[in-house]
C-alpha cells in the first residue's frame, strides 16, 4: 500500500435551502411528504408551461461561489440535458453546460497536525432536480415532489488524497454550507449528495490512471468506506497484475460493499443546447455587490481570528466555529463580558453545549435556537455575578437554564428570588448556629475530633440557604462556631 | 351580412350602443359554423370514400373542438353586466376561435396530435386569459398541422383537412390555418394563433385576413404547446387592421409565468392608428422578389421569381404608400434572406425534437395499450403509436443534427444564420445606415393558396411557402400581413409590412393606411367561395 497514491476527486449536489423550487412557486422541500402532493404544471412538465427562475437560487448559489473564491460569470446561461426517464418529466433537465454559474475556485482543506491542503473547485453550475422513481410488485411508481428542486453542482479537482481527506472535505463543506445558510446540507435528507471520482497511481507520480466513479452515497462515514474499498481493490487489481477498468461504482449501505453498474446505453451525448425557455443570468455589478456586501466571515478566518484576538486554543475556536449562530453567540457573549473570553468558552464548552444537546432542534435550526430566552449578553451576566461573587457559581448554573426558560435579565432573577449569595456575619452566622443547633450528635462528634464533619455541616447549610451560601465564608464560620 | 361578419370594433360598438347582444352575436356564429363547417374533424383514419371527398371539400372544418355551452355562459354574463351598466371590456362579445395549441382550462388541448387527443388542461395560456379578461367569447378550438408542423394544416391528425372558404379544394395555409379559415369565414370574428416561421401570416394571405406576427416576447408563451421555443410567436388572425391593434394590446405585455416576455410597456395602438404614414421610409428588396433554394439533386442554389400577380400587389401598394406621402426605398439588400429556410429546418427541429421529448406515454397523452416489459419498448411504441409523420421528421432532423458529432456543423451554423439574417434587418433599419428605413414591405407568401394534397409529402418544398415570412421569425423583429386583392383564380394575396422590434404600432398604422386606399376596390366586397361568392 505504501507505494501507492489515491486520486479522488468529489462531485457534490448541494440542495439550495431557498422556500421554493427553482422554476415554480412549489415548496423546495418536501422531506415526508406523501408522493406527488408537492407539484405543479411546471414541475411536471405538463404541456405549454414555462419555467421561470427563482432569483433566490441564485442569490444563494452567488454567495457560495464566492465563498469558494470561484470567478463568478457576469453572465451565465441554463441548458437543456435531453434524456428520457420517467423521473424527467419534461425529457431533459435544465441545467448549465457551457457557461456555468462560476469557475475555478478553491477550497482550503484543513488536514490533522495543522497542515492544509488547497483543492481545486473546477466549477459550479445551477440545475434542477429530478424526480424518484421505485419499483414494487413489478411496477414502476413515480413521484416528482423532488422535480424542479434547486441544486448546484460543484466538482473538485483530483486533488484528494485518502477516504478520510475526501470525508473531512464533505464535513468542512457542510459546514459551510450551514454557514452560508445555502443549503441544510443533510446527506440523509438528499440534501448534500457526492459522486467520487477514485484511482490510484504509484506516489509521487503526477499522471492520472484511469478512475471509477462511485455512486449513491448518502452519508460521510459512507464516503469514508466506499472510497476506502475501492482504493483497496484498485491496488489488489493493479499489484496482481490486472488493470483498472473506468466502472460506475453503487455503494450499497447494507451490505457494506460496492456493485458495479449496468452501462447506461445512451451515455455520453445528451445533446445540449441553450434552454430558450430562460433568459440568461446576468449578475450586474448592482446585485452582485448587494449580495457579496452581506457576506459573513468564513469558518477558517474566524476560527483563525477567535483565537489571535481572544486568546482562545484551537481546540475552543474550532468547536465555537463549528456552526456560525454558535460563533456568533460566542463573540457577542465575550463582547458584553468585561473578563476573559477564554472563561466565556469555558462556560459555552462546559455548560451551555451541554443545555443545547439536551435541548434538540429541528432540522435546519441553527443550534443557538435551543438557548431561546438566553441571550449573549445574558450569559455575560450571569458571569458578571459569578465573578462578584453575587451569586454562588452553583446559583449561576443554576440561573442558566431559568434565563433560557424565562428570557428574564438574570440579575432580575436574583433578586425576585433572593439567590443573592448570603456571607458576612448576620445572615450567614445565623443559618450555621442553627445548623449547628439542630444537629446536636454530629456537632459533638467534631469536637471530639472527627473533623472531616465540617464538610457535611458545609452542605446543611447550603441546603438550608437553596445554595446561595458562599462556601468558603461557611466553612469558616462553622469552624469557629463548632470549637467555640 | 349578418352579425358574425362584422368586425369585433364593430361589434363592440353595437353592443355599447345597445343595439345587438353577445348572446345574438354567438348564434349568429353558430349559426354560421353550422352553414360551413361540415363534419367535424376526427384522429378516425381517413382518406374516406369519393363521395364523401367531395363533400368534405365543400366545407371548412375548422374546429377540432366547439364550447358552445361554455360560450353562451360567457356570452350571457356579458350581457347581464351590459344590462348593469357595467362598463364593457374592449373585445366585449367578441366570439374568438383559439388554435389548438394554446392550452384553455377545462377544455381538450390537442395540438391536432393523436398524442394530446385526451388531453384536458388545467390551466390557460395567459394570452387566452387576458383576452377572455378583456371581454372575448371563446368559441372552441381551431385545426392546425400536427403541433403545428407544416405549412398546409393536412398534417393534423384530425381530418378532413381545412378548407380554404374562397375555395376549399385548396389549402388554408397553415399551421394556423383553422384560424385564418375560421376568421374569413365568419366561424369566428376572432382568432389566436402562432407564427414560427410564418405561421400566423402565412394562411393570413391564403385566407384573406390579417395575421400579425408580433416581435418575439411581445405576448407571453404560458400556456402554448411549445414547437421551437426561441421563435415562437402569438398573435392575432382578424377581419381588419383595427382588430389586430385592439387583440395585440388586450394580450400583449410582461408575464410573471414567462420570463421571456418582455417587459416593454405596451403603447395605446388604436391611438396613432389612422395618423398616416407620410415621411415614413419603407423599403422594397429584391431579395423578397425571388425564392431560392438548394436543389434537391445537386444542392446548387435555385432561384425562381414570386408569382407576378403577387409581385404586382406589392408594387401596387407601394405605389399607394407613396401616393399617401412615404417615401419608397427600393433595391434594400436583404441578402441572406436564402439562408433562412435551411437555418429554420435546423434550429427549430433540434427544439422542436427536445420539446417533444416531454409526450413520454408515463404522466399523460397517449399510452401504448399493448402491455410492454420494457420502460425503452414503452416509449416506442406510445411514441411510434401517437406521432404523425410530421413530429417524426422532426425528431428524427432534430436528433441528428443536435448530435455531439454534427451538433456544430449544423446547430451552430444555423445560430450564426439566424445572427446574420437579423443583422440584414439591423442595417435596413438602422437610423443612421444607408437605407434608414421605418418599415419594409413585401409579399408575404411566393404564390396563393395551393390545393389539397399538392404539396404535401414534399416537405421540402412545401417549407419554402414560408421562405418571405422566416427572416421575420429568426430576427424576432414583427411582421404584419394584410390581403393585397385577388389573383386571377379568385383566391387572396397578402402583403407583408416588417418593422424594428416592438414597432407593431407603425405596422398597424401602414396596414390601415394601405386599407383605407384601397375601401373602394371591387376585391374588398367580394365574398369567399363558401358563402356564395367567387
Ligand atoms: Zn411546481
Amino acid at each position: 500500500m505504501a507505494e501507492w497514491e489515491a486520486v479522488i476527486g468529489l462531485e457534490t449536489h448541494i440542495q439550495l435551502s431557498t422556500e421554493s423550487k427553482i422554476f415554480c412557486r412549489c415548496r423546495a422541500d418536501s422531506w415526508g411528504q406523501p408522493p406527488n402532493t408537492n407539484i405543479c404544471p411546471v414541475c411536471c412538465g405538463l404541456p405549454g408551461v414555462l419555467p421561470v427562475l427563482n432569483r433566490g437560487v441564485v442569490e444563494k448559489a452567488v454567495r457560495l461561489a464566492a465563498a469558494v473564491h470561484a470567478t463568478i460569470a457576469e453572465t451565465s446561461y441554463f441548458a437543456r440535458k435531453n434524456y428520457f426517464y420517467p423521473d424527467l418529466p419534461k425529457g431533459y433537465q435544465i441545467s448549465q453546460y457551457d457557461e456555468p454559474l462560476a469557475r475555478g475556485g478553491y477550497f482550503d482543506l484543513p488536514l490533522p497536525g495543522g497542515a492544509t491542503r488547497r483543492l481545486t473547485i473546477q466549477k459550479l453550475h445551477l440545475e434542477e432536480d429530478a424526480g424518484k422513481t421505485k419499483l414494487a410488485g413489478g411496477q414502476r411508481y413515480v413521484d416528482m415532489n423532488r422535480c424542479g428542486v434547486p441544486l448546484v453542482e460543484m466538482v473538485t479537482g483530483p486533488d484528494l488524497r485518502s477516504a478520510d481527506e475526501a470525508a473531512q472535505y464533505l464535513i468542512r463543506l457542510r459546514q459551510l454550507l450551514r454557514w452560508l445558510e445555502t443549503s441544510e446540507a443533510n446527506m440523509e435528507r438528499a440534501q448534500l449528495r457526492c459522486d467520487a471520482n477514485v484511482s490510484i497511481r504509484p506516489a509521487g507520480a503526477i499522471h492520472l490512471n484511469p478512475k471509477t466513479e462511485i455512486k449513491n452515497v448518502n452519508s460521510i462515514e459512507a464516503v469514508r468506506d466506499a472510497i476506502a474499498k475501492e482504493i483497496q481493490r484498485q491496488v489488489r487489481e493493479v499489484e496482481s497484475g490486472g488493470q483498472v477498468e473506468a466502472w460506475t461504482l453503487e455503494w450499497d449501505e447494507d451490505a457494506g460493499m460496492l456493485r458495479k453498474m449496468r452501462a447506461k446505453e445512451t451515455e455520453g451525448d445528451y445533446r445540449y443546447f441553450r434552454e430558450p425557455d430562460l433568459l440568461p443570468i446576468r449578475l450586474d455589478e448592482a446585485w452582485r455587490t448587494r449580495l457579496l456586501a452581506t457576506m459573513p466571515e468564513l469558518p477558517l478566518e474566524r476560527r483563525a481570528r477567535f483565537v489571535r484576538e481572544y486568546q482562545l486554543p484551537e481546540y475552543d475556536a474550532e468547536i465555537l466555529t463549528e456552526e456560525r449562530s454558535l460563533s456568533e453567540y460566542f463573540e457577542a457573549a465575550a463582547r458584553a463580558y468585561s473578563g476573559e473570553a477564554k472563561r466565556v468558552s469555558n462556560w459555552m464548552m462546559n455548560d451551555v453545549l451541554r443545555l443545547v444537546r439536551e435541548h434538540p432542534q429541528q432540522a435546519g435550526q441553527p443550534q443557538t435556537a435551543a438557548l431561546a430566552g438566553l441571550t449573549p449578553a445574558h450569559l455575560a451576566e450571569i458571569l458578571t455575578l459569578v465573578d462578584s461573587a453575587t451569586v454562588t457559581l452553583a446559583t449561576g448554573k443554576a440561573l442558566l437554564e431559568k434565563v433560557i426558560a424565562t428570557g428574564t435579565p438574570p440579575r432580575a432573577i436574583v433578586e425576585r428570588e433572593g439567590l443573592a449569595q448570603i456571607s458576612g456575619a448576620g445572615a450567614l452566622e445565623d443559618i450555621c448556629r442553627q445548623a449547628i443547633a439542630e444537629n446536636p450528635e454530629q456537632a459533638t462528634q467534631y469536637r471530639a475530633g472527627k473533623t472531616t464533619l465540617l464538610q457535611w455541616f458545609v452542605g446543611q447549610v447550603m441546603k438550608k440557604s437553596r445554595g446561595k451560601a458562599n462556601p468558603q465564608e461557611t466553612a469558616h464560620i462553622l469552624e469557629k462556631l463548632l470549637v467555640g | 351580412m349578418q352579425l358574425c361578419d362584422l368586425t369585433a370594433h364593430e361589434i363592440v360598438e353595437r353592443l355599447r350602443r345597445g343595439e345587438t347582444s353577445a348572446e345574438a352575436v354567438l348564434d349568429s356564429v353558430l349559426a354560421r359554423i353550422a352553414q360551413v363547417e361540415g363534419r367535424a374533424p376526427r384522429t378516425a383514419p381517413y382518406p374516406p370514400s369519393a363521395e364523401e371527398q367531395a363533400e368534405d371539400r365543400r366545407h371548412v372544418h375548422a374546429y377540432i373542438s366547439l364550447q358552445a355551452e361554455r360560450a353562451r355562459e360567457r356570452a350571457r354574463s356579458i350581457d347581464q353586466a351590459r344590462a348593469r351598466d357595467e362598463a364593457l371590456g374592449p373585445l366585449a362579445g367578441v366570439p374568438l376561435a383559439v388554435k389548438d395549441i394554446f392550452c384553455v382550462e377545462g377544455t381538450p388541448s390537442t395540438a391536432a396530435s393523436r398524442m394530446l387527443e385526451h388531453f384536458v388542461a388545467p390551466y390557460s395560456a395567459t394570452s387566452v386569459t387576458r383576452l377572455e379578461a378583456a371581454g372575448a367569447v371563446v368559441l372552441g378550438k381551431v385545426n392546425l398541422d400536427e403541433f403545428t408542423y407544416g405549412s398546409s394544416n393536412e398534417s393534423s391528425a384530425f381530418q378532413p383537412p381545412v378548407g380554404n372558404p374562397w375555395d376549399p379544394s385548396r389549402v388554408p395555409g397553415g399551421s394556423s390555418g383553422g384560424s385564418a379559415a375560421a376568421v374569413a369565414a365568419g366561424e369566428a370574428v376572432l382568432s389566436i394563433g402562432t407564427d414560427t416561421a410564418g405561421s400566423i401570416r402565412q394562411p393570413a394571405a391564403f385566407c384573406g385576413v390579417v395575421g400579425l406576427k408580433p416581435t418575439y416576447g411581445r405576448v407571453s408563451r404560458y400556456g402554448l404547446i411549445a414547437f421551437a421555443s426561441s421563435i415562437d410567436c402569438v398573435g392575432p388572425l382578424t377581419r381588419d387592421v383595427t382588430d389586430s391593434a385592439l387583440m395585440l394590446g388586450a394580450m400583449a405585455g410582461a408575464d410573471p409565468q414567462d420570463g421571456t416576455a418582455a417587459s416593454v410597456p405596451v403603447p395605446d395602438y388604436q391611438a396613432e392608428l389612422e395618423a398616416g404614414v407620410r415621411g415614413m421610409r419603407i423599403g422594397l428588396s429584391p431579395d423578397y422578389f425571388r425564392i431560392q433554394y438548394p436543389d434537391a439533386k445537386t444542392g446548387e442554389l435555385r432561384e425562381q421569381e414570386i408569382d407576378p400577380q403577387v409581385k404586382a400587389a406589392v408594387l401596387d401598394a407601394a405605389q399607394r404608400l407613396a401616393g399617401a406621402g412615404a417615401e419608397i426605398v427600393e433595391n434594400v439588400p436583404m441578402p441572406n434572406t436564402r439562408y433562412g429556410i435551411p437555418a429554420y429546418f435546423v434550429v427549430a427541429r433540434v427544439e422542436a425534437a427536445s420539446n417533444l421529448h416531454r409526450y413520454d406515454g408515463v404522466k399523460y397523452g397517449h399510452r401504448t395499450a399493448r402491455p410492454m416489459a420494457d420502460l425503452r419498448a414503452m416509449y416506442r411504441a406510445s411514441r411510434g403509436e401517437a406521432f404523425g409523420v410530421q413530429p417524426k421528421l422532426r425528431i428524427l432532423m432534430g436528433m441528428y443534427v443536435s448530435a455531439a458529432q454534427y451538433e456544430k456543423h449544423y446547430y451552430q451554423r444555423a445560430l450564426r444564420v439566424r445572427t446574420l439574417i437579423r443583422g440584414d434587418f439591423e442595417a435596413a433599419f438602422d437610423p443612421a445606415g444607408l437605407h434608414r428605413l421605418d418599415a419594409l414591405l413585401a409579399a408575404t407568401t411566393p404564390t396563393t393558396a395551393f390545393e389539397l394534397g399538392a404539396l404535401y409529402g414534399d416537405s421540402v418544398l412545401m417549407q419554402y411557402a414560408d421562405l418571405l415570412t422566416v427572416p421575420a421569425d429568426h430576427a424576432g423583429v414583427p411582421a404584419l400581413s394584410i390581403p393585397a386583392g385577388l389573383d386571377r383564380g379568385g383566391m387572396p394575396i397578402g402583403i407583408q409590412f416588417m418593422a424594428r422590434d416592438f414597432d407593431e404600432a407603425r405596422l398597424f398604422r401602414l396596414g390601415r393606411a394601405y386599407e383605407m386606399s384601397t375601401a373602394a376596390e371591387a376585391w374588398r366586397s367580394a365574398r369567399p367561395k363558401v358563402l356564395g361568392g367567387g
